[in-house]
């Protein structure tokens, strides 16, 4: 844990709230440790324009150990940044040199309107969850937790897609802005446990097509989402999810 | 029928046409290359199996039909599916960097896609429209390629059929839901071999013809 | 007033049945009549907004986040306690009871736990049918793991990430009654009021934190589930957004805080790095179960950990506590580690960390073993410290993680506000003065899902509840008063920025009322609070405008809150002339270094009724009475 302090340039979007055009503004960091993660460099540039009268710039962050999905933002043309399986809260300034400028915008989706500066609505997830992303089961009604097994293998792999965080990094950094890892992370999980078998056909088709409402892309195998996902998602959940829509289209009931 | 017409119009639905109708082309692709590898073994062999096409005419006719649906498909749904994913990303980043999951060949697909719809129509007009008697394939392909400009066009077009199909094979497994760990490494290895086998083997008859035949025949 | 905690009467296995059979009911159809407002969307907001939603009630659930996803119990990494016995180690209801009232050092009140170790099944059995991937054993039951200090395997897991899991469970319950139109949801809202009409609790004053526009809601009860306090010391554990504002307003309206002294030190947290550190990582005390805590022998011995041979190491928790070793209380811990580093051992740079090392467990159960327990752990540390633990011992140092204090709650969650109830960490709960690990996601969903289900249906059914409108002044008071104080925020215009205030006093109580006070210090903490106050009132400086998704403006508020709470929280600990639990003060303790409880004098809860902005805080106090486990000294030997 050797501290070391840098310089650095940074080129932040900044728009304003209500407005639809943006732009980007230099500022410069100075004497940022290495130690710091990148939120804590955030911290130290809005301290600094709050005490030269300027406005500070608006990001989303809460718990700042990787775990809630609230931070994000495009780094260097990377969602979260350069360093794999890491959230930007997590993402630390040991990886920047002296002297680097750093690029730093929004999530950029139709369907992730910019609220201010580098803070997006991703309230399209929580619209994409409310359409199927459930086990439907009232709070009392349920059997003994071990009168149903669950091979360990599918628990395992249910609890990677369960991994999900839901920051919307997939979406990001998908070429065409498609919500597919996302999505898939959610049916995955349930479709892999036999509590969530009842409600396959109807998530599945609900949660899809909820998505391709709101305005996500569609997905073309690009493997961006997985690439860039900070709990490294593996795509094979959105194999598993078209396997279960295409299952629910033909051979079920659900219409 | 609502439900057919949900089931399609959905994303996963499109990607579904796009990959079962890609699937018959790479069929039509292996069915192709067999047949003109005959090429590469003079012009009895070539001849005899143009020959043989022709005595098939009603399964042909059934298969030319069969193709022009699927591509009638396969463009439009490409159509839509690109401008769909255009306008799901109003703004662009200022400079977006890839994360390595996209290759060469995915980041093309619509680009290749429509280069390739040209060349069909191309290879069509040329090589269909007018067709030459089965009996006189071969001398009618050694002098189609007697023109340079013929044969990088052709070599070219087969680069970018190669390209489209190393990232269209496999895709088209992982969108109908065909992605195990026990097969997956092997799919994405049979794309990479298919492309090379398509840039090389169809690739190289212009090449044949202009440098092996032509240059024998004088 | 004299608090009446409305416990009832009976032997403790049958005061929750007796007493739900005694309970008002609502009548099926008469519940959609009712709305409930719910603030906060963790694990008991989130759990408590779906189970009212499904028995009919109308609910409006409030977050500060972006989405109810985000709440910071998500952040909870070892897991939740339930006292099924899968193991057949010995466990029961009754020795859950009984471990959390000892671990919390008897200052928790009996029969709350002993319903919260009754219903602790049921969330496990709900937990499963909604789907969250618990660990499993190979014949695809339930696993289950030894957890913070306790001697029977009883805690159900979902790799290092049960918080998250349970979270986005009950986030899934909540989404699929927001879908059915039961619950209308308002993220993105602060609440910067309780509006009482009548004495009862009916509606709130919130700020939408996108627009800047304030807005009023009426209900029939307000359920209060805000979590905890810990950044009131600027460097917690703790999300950024955790505040303690809600449950001051409330207590600003007549709702008591009971024991706020009462906060939590977890013991393995990774070292202070810097002044502009902004947080700090919990590392989840699963580890304390492979990992073996040591300092040098020697006073400031700088070599590397792998160059300090065997001998010369001082495992202090083997060597203290025999039988529990490593795996001694949170509060044991962490004060050991103080102690140590106190006493010139610590390790690190700072000179403020002690060595948990997991060479001896990677020896004995392999790498493989190792990483598929704590591998997203391991990683985590890694990227924050950038050293590997694999190979070389993590550094840890305790933190702020917990607050057992909160708003005071009788057996039904009510607070002294009729019509407001508090759950999870908001209250002053189940934990008594310390909190056991894995019991913090017990408690905030057994209060949600399995007890204000049918408590608040008690309160409902005593009617008695006429119509309000939000045009009423009691709304437009609130209203005004939460302007008033913003306008003043932003009309200061100082010189200092909000964290810089934050920081101050986060650092002020750190030393002063942190993990081994003093009455001096105590003493010199309740002499700056007030200055930092004034200070901050008239040298502020908030930049942006009202109208405006301003986090600046944000966080004013909750440091201004902060601010006042902070005296309470001093206050109380001067108060409490003992040790017991998360409360140690120096001046109280056995020869052995433990805290020595003075059950005479204060074996109460100790609740604060606000009197006025300049008058001192009122002390009630509820007795304790323990008839079923007997008051002994705490002993991890």
């Amino acid at each position: 844990m050797s501290a070391r302090t840098i310089n650095l340039t940074l080129k932040i979007w900044r728009q304003r709230q209500g407005e639809k055009k943006g732009a980007f503004e230099t500022f410069e960091a100075r004497g940022i440790s290495t130690d710091s993660s990148f939120l804590e460099m955030l911290d130290v540039v809005n301290e600094n324009l709050t005490l030269s009268g300027r406005e500070p710039v608006a990001f989303d962050h809460d718990c700042r150990e990787g775990i809630c999905g609230m931070c994000g933002a495009v780094v260097n043309g990377r969602a979260h940044g350069p360093e794999a399986g890491t959230t930007l809260c997590q993402l630390h300034m040991r990886h920047f040199q002296d002297g680097d400028t750093i690029a730093i915008e929004p999530f950029r989706a139709r369907a992730f309107k910019v609220i201010k500066d580098l803070a997006v609505d991703r309230g399209a997830f929580d619209s994409i969850i409310q359409a199927g992303g459930f086990i439907s089961v009232n709070t009392g009604s349920s059997p003994e937790a071990n009168s149903t097994p669950v091979p360990q293998e599918n628990a395992e792999a249910a609890m990677d897609a369960a991994a999900c965080i839901g920051c919307g990094a997939c979406v990001a950094s998908c070429p065409n802005a498609s919500a597919m890892l996302f999505l898939s992370a959610k049916v995955s999980q349930m479709a892999l446990l036999p509590q969530g078998r009842p409600e396959a056909a109807k998530r599945v088709l609900g949660m899809l097509r909820k998505m391709d409402a709101l305005g996500f892309g569609n997905c073309t195998n690009e493997r961006e989402c997985e690439a860039d996902c900070p709990k490294e998602i593996s795509i094979a959940h959105i194999a598993r999810m078209n396997r279960e829509f295409l299952k629910a289209s033909f051979f079920s009931k659900e219409k | 029928m609502d439900w057919v017409i949900r089931t399609f119009s959905s994303s996963v639905g499109k990607k579904s046409l796009m990959a079962v109708t890609g699937l018959g082309f790479v069929g039509f692709l292996a069915g192709h290359l067999a047949g003109n590898f005959t090429a590469y073994l003079g012009p009895a062999a070539l001849n005899g199996y143009a020959t043989h096409l022709h005595e098939l005419a009603l399964v042909v006719k059934a298969a030319e039909i069969g193709l022009v649906l699927f591509a009638c498909v396969h463009v439009t749904t490409g159509l839509l599916l690109f401008i769909q994913n255009l306008a799901a990303r109003p703004e662009r980043y200022s400079g977006k960097k890839w994360a390595g999951g996209r290759t060469l060949s995915s980041a093309t697909m619509p680009y290749t896609g429509l280069l390739i719809l040209s060349f069909v129509l191309y290879h069509l007009f040329e090589f269909r429209l007018n067709p030459p008697e089965p009996t006189a394939l071969f001398a009618f392909v050694a002098n189609y390629f007697k023109s340079p400009l013929n044969v990088t066009l052709y070599a070219a077009a087969m680069l970018v059929v190669a390209l489209h199909v190393r990232h269209g094979l496999w895709s088209a497994f992982q969108t109908l839901g065909a992605n195990h760990p026990k097969y997956m490494p092997g799919i994405e290895k049979l794309s990479i071999l298919f492309g090379l086998l398509v840039a090389v083997g169809l690739g190289f008859i212009p090449i044949f013809f202009l440098f092996a035949v032509n240059h024998v025949a004088g | 007033m004299t608090l009446d905690s409305k416990v009832p009467g009976g032997p403790i296995e049958g005061k929750w049945r007796k007493h739900k059979a005694e309970l008002k009911l609502v009548n099926p159809a008469n519940k959609r009549k009712f709305t409930v407002i719910v603030v906060g969307t963790g694990l008991a907001g989130g759990s408590a907004s779906a189970s009212l939603a499904e028995l009919g009630y109308n609910v409006k659930t409030f977050c500060i986040q972006d989405s109810p996803r985000r709440a910071h119990s998500i952040a909870a990494q070892g897991g939740i306690n339930a006292a099924k016995n899968y193991p057949n180690d010995g466990d029961s209801v009754w020795r859950l009871f009984y471990d959390t009232v000892k671990g919390g050092d008897f200052r928790a009140r009996e029969a709350n736990v002993y319903r919260l170790a009754e219903v602790s099944n049921l969330i496990i059995d709900q937990c499963a049918a909604q789907g969250i991937p618990f660990a499993r054993e190979y014949s695809g039951l339930l696993a289950n793991r030894s957890f913070g200090g306790a001697q029977v395997s009883r805690t159900f897991y979902a790799r290092g990430q049960t918080g998250q899991q349970l979270l986005l469970g009950a986030y899934g319950s909540l989404s699929r009654q927001i879908a059915a139109g039961k619950v209308t949801m308002f993220p993105r809202r602060e609440m910067l009021d309780l509006v009482v009409v009548n004495g009862r609790a009916r509606g709130i004053v919130v700020r939408n934190l996108v627009t800047g526009q304030m807005e009023r809601h009426e209900a029939h009860a307000v359920v209060l589930a805000t979590g905890g306090y810990g950044n009131v010391f600027f460097l917690s554990t703790n999300a950024m957004a955790c505040n303690v504002t809600a449950a001051w307003r409330c207590h600003k309206k007549g709702a008591f805080f009971a024991n706020p002294c009462f906060t939590q030190i977890h013991p393995t947290c990774i070292p202070v790095h810097g002044a502009f550190q902004s947080k700090l990582t919990l590392m989840s005390e699963s580890l304390r179960n492979d990992g073996r805590v040591w300092v040098p022998k020697t006073k400031g011995d700088a070599r590397k950990p792998k160059d300090i041979p065997e001998s010369e190491r001082d495992y202090y928790l083997e060597r203290k506590y025999p039988s529990f070793g490593n795996l001694v209380p949170r509060d044991v811990a962490s004060r050991n580690a103080k102690f140590m580093c106190d006493a010139g051992m610590g390790v690190g740079e700072t000179g403020l960390a002690v060595y948990l090392d997991f060479a001896d467990a990677i020896e004995r159960d392999g790498k493989a073993v190792i990483e598929k327990k704590y591998g997203n752990l391991f990683a985590m540390y890694e990227k924050i410290s950038g050293e590997d633990p694999y190979t070389t011992p993590m550094m840890i140092y305790p933190a702020i993680h917990y607050t057992m204090g909160g708003l005071w709650v009788d057996y039904d969650l009510m607070s002294t506000i009729p019509g407001l109830f508090v759950l999870g960490e908001a209250n002053f709960s189940d934990h008594g003065a310390n909190r056991l690990g894995a019991s913090a996601l017990m408690q905030g969903l057994a209060d949600g899902y399995f007890v204000i289900p049918y408590t608040i249906g008690g309160y409902l059914a005593g009617g008695g509840l006429e119509p309000v409108s939000t045009d009423s002044a009691a709304f437009a008071d609130a209203e005004k008063e939460a302007v008033a104080r913003i306008e003043k925020l932003l009309s200061i215009g100082g010189k200092r920025t909000v964290d810089d205030f934050h920081k101050e006093l986060g650092h002020l109580l750190w030393n002063d009322c942190g993990m081994g006070r003093t009455d001096a210090g105590l003493q010199n903490a309740l002499d700056r609070i007030p200055a930092i106050r004034a200070e901050f009132w008239e040298n502020v400086r908030v930049p942006g405008g009202r109208a405006d998704f301003n986090q600046s403006l944000e966080r004013a508020g909750r440091v201004a809150d902060f601010l006042e709470f902070a005296e309470l929280m001093v206050t109380d600990a001067l108060a409490r002339r003992e040790s017991c639990g998360g409360h140690f003060n120096e001046a109280f303790q056995t020869p052995e270094n433990e805290a020595l409880r003075d059950d005479e004098n204060f074996c109460h809860v100790a609740a604060w009724e606000y009197a006025g902005d300049k008058k001192a805080p009122v002390l009630h106090k509820e007795p304790l009475t323990f008839e079923n486990v007997k008051l002994t000294q705490r002993s991890y030997k």
